[in-house]
């Protein structure tokens, strides 16, 4: 932790005791993490040293949480101008700062975009049905009401957390009508549904979609009845893992989400499985609604190689499955 | 179970016991040899049950059999024909979860929802049997019914997952056989079961699992032979949260939960009844070896009603 500036443990501490929360902020805080880190450094003016404590600093970010792929996306766009060549140190540090900047502000107007650009995806008088909580999701259904085109909204509750309970507050805050239904009726209500929008927790390189459990079943019966699915996601949610073949870890949560704790102590031959997440494949998706554009979950590769072809060449390079900059740094 | 409340959780009966609620309520109405206090009664149930349970199928059922049984021999015997009807029923619901249980075979993996008294008693054989078998469980919102049946499954002894209805999806690549009750089976071999039937019956049949359901026969709908919908009820917020919940939640909150669905026949690739297992197309098979015709001599159950009570 030597050298490292105080603002930037105290991010690291946030994201790891969970303080700050959800995948845009996450990234955000992680980019500005580092951005501190270049203003606020004082050793020696060489690129060499400098390249050195920065990836000490990225380094640090990314072990605050393992799993979420927006944090190392943040850091890897960042660290790309890090790596840059550059003779002196000046033109480099001004380069890693601006990066920083950059992608935070992309990142503070990639809903916006979405919300425009998936909003003219929407038809006419359409019902739209979505699942769990999603800003961007929620942002492309309130646009698309602001334009007259949306009659109805159903909204499952997203067991066992009842997400869909957030998502439900918001669109009535926004004014948009909306009906909660049990995730059990999605296929009850999918004969009146003309498109279903969801968001995104990650999107793997073949295209498939990792999103709150449920949501393949939503894709699935959409998919039966011809309703377009459509995906709002990030281009921070895309991950670089996956093009090497990584899994994306589902993460198993506790039983007493789903039944009390005292419920199975009485219960001893019965476990709950509480899977948080499940996968979409690309064949049940129609687009994905990204900031840069929309694309077809088969172009999720493509977003990945013009977005984070430097970050993926180096796990390539040093066929890491977990990055750490350090090692990447020549002396 | 307190806590449950907060979420929703109801203790309802199951189609089959309401049949058998129904039966022996009826010996008690038939009890003062007064048929016209049986047929009142009766009516006053069939108002009822069209407005609450307009999909169980066998409540219709067993009204007009009750009925054209006084109709035809007025009332002598109406109490040992009450007592043959309940008798009947409950040996074809047995006989209907033997020819299931045939069909599990050692070390497979099922997948249910609901409660359903037919897939408790196909459960109950299976343990009999001494076939080892592990059941995937919903949860089964609105009403949360899974936990009453993985209660059950507990008290047997079974290996049991209870799984959030959004996992059937996540799960099914491990299931060998799903297997639900249903409500009533329509001419066409549809069923009508617990909302999210027709919805694991999809996931299913995607992932190329087999599926069946448990009906006797008298859940089979006469009234859809002759072009009638089956009428599916749906509740509001009360179905899903307690009052308490409710509160925390916007005004402007609305929810909708069925608690019905309608399964395809053709996600559907058994239907077992006391008399085999039948392909869902080969209902009228079925309602032809009851009824003695197809379609089979139906009389409305409103005119039974008004040929009974003159018209009153």
């Amino acid at each position: 932790m030597e050298g490292i500036p105080r603002e930037v443990l105290e991010i690291a501490d946030g994201i790891r005791s969970m303080r700050i929360r959800g995948a845009g902020k996450i990234a955000r805080s992680a980019a500005e993490a580092l951005k501190i880190a270049a203003e606020k450094y004082e050793d020696a003016r060489e690129p060499g040293v400098f390249r050195k404590y920065m990836a000490r600093v990225a380094d640090l970010l990314i072990e605050t949480r393992p799993t979420a792929v927006s944090l190392p996306n943040a850091v890897m766009y960042v660290m790309q101008a890090v790596f840059t060549p550059a003779s002196d140190f000046e033109t480099l540090r001004n380069s890693v700062v601006s990066a920083a900047t950059r992608f935070i502000e992309e990142s503070n107007n990639a809903v916006k975009r979405i919300a425009e650009f998936g909003s003219r995806r929407i038809k006419e008088n359409s019902v739209i049905l979505t699942h769990c909580h999603s800003t961007a999701a929620v942002s492309v259904i309130t646009e698309a009401y602001k334009q007259g085109k949306v009659v109805k909204v159903y909204s499952t509750e997203t067991r066992p957390f009842y997400q869909g309970r957030i998502t439900t507050r918001q669109l009535i805050e926004n004014g948009v009508p909306v009906v909660q239904i049990p995730d059990s009726a999605v296929r009850y209500f999918m004969h009146e549904v003309d498109q279903v929008v969801i968001g995104a927790d990650t999107i793997t390189s073949n295209g498939a979609v990792v999103n709150k459990i449920g949501t393949s079943q939503v894709a699935l019966v959409a998919h039966e009845a011809r309703v377009r699915v459509f995906v709002a996601a990030e281009t921070y949610k895309f991950s670089p893992m996956t093009v090497i073949g990584e899994l994306v870890p589902i993460e198993f949560r506790d039983p007493s989400e789903v039944v009390p704790a005292e419920w199975l102590q009485v219960h001893r031959n019965v476990r709950v499985l509480n899977p948080s997440f499940d996968v979409t494949p690309p064949e049940y998706i129609d687009a994905i609604i990204t900031e840069v554009g929309v694309i077809p979950p088969q172009g999720a590769i493509m977003i990945l190689t013009e977005r984070l072809g430097w970050a993926i060449d180096k796990i390539k390079q040093a066929g890491l499955t977990k990055l750490r900059f350090e090692d990447l740094v020549e002396e | 179970m307190s806590v449950l409340r907060r979420e929703g959780f109801a203790e309802r009966p199951t189609g089959s016991e309401l049949i058998m609620n129904l039966l022996d309520a009826a010996q008690e109405a038939a009890a003062g040899g007064d048929c016209l206090k049986l047929v009142k009664f009766l009516r006053d149930r069939y108002i009822q049950f069209s407005r609450e349970r307009p999909g169980s199928a066998g409540l219709f059922n067993v009204i007009r059999h009750i009925l054209t049984h006084v109709r035809d021999h007025g009332c002598t015997g109406v109490r040992d024909y009450i007592a043959g009807l309940k008798e009947s029923y409950d040996k074809a619901l047995w006989s209907a979860s033997e020819v299931m249980a045939k069909r599990i075979v050692d070390g497979e993996v099922l997948m249910t929802n609901s409660n359903s008294l037919a897939v408790r008693r196909l459960f109950e054989i299976l343990v009999r049997n001494k076939v080892k078998f592990s059941v995937y469980v919903l949860e089964s919102r609105p009403g949360l019914e899974g936990l009453i049946l993985a209660d059950y499954l507990d008290k047997l002894g079974v290996e049991t997952y209870l799984i959030v209805d959004s996992a059937a999806r996540f799960f099914m690549k491990n299931i060998d056989k799903v297997v639900v009750g249903a409500e009533a089976v329509a001419a066409n071999g549809a069923i009508v079961s617990k909302v999210g039937t027709s919805l694991m019956a999809l996931v299913a049949s995607e992932a190329r699992v087999r599926f069946f359901t448990i009906a006797p026969t008298l859940k089979i709908s006469l009234e859809t032979v002759y072009g009638e919908l089956i009428k599916l009820p749906e509740g509001d917020w009360r179905l899903l949260m307690n009052e308490e919940t409710r509160k925390s939640l916007p005004e402007k909150y609305v929810a909708k939960a069925p608690l019905y669905d309608v399964t395809p026949p053709n996600m559907i690739d058994g239907v077992a009844t006391e008399l085999g297992l039948y392909p869902p197309q080969s209902i009228p098979i079925l309602v032809k070896t009851i009824y003695g015709s197809y379609p089979p001599q139906l009389t409305p159950l409103e005119k039974l009603f008004s040929e009974l009570l003159g018209g009153g």
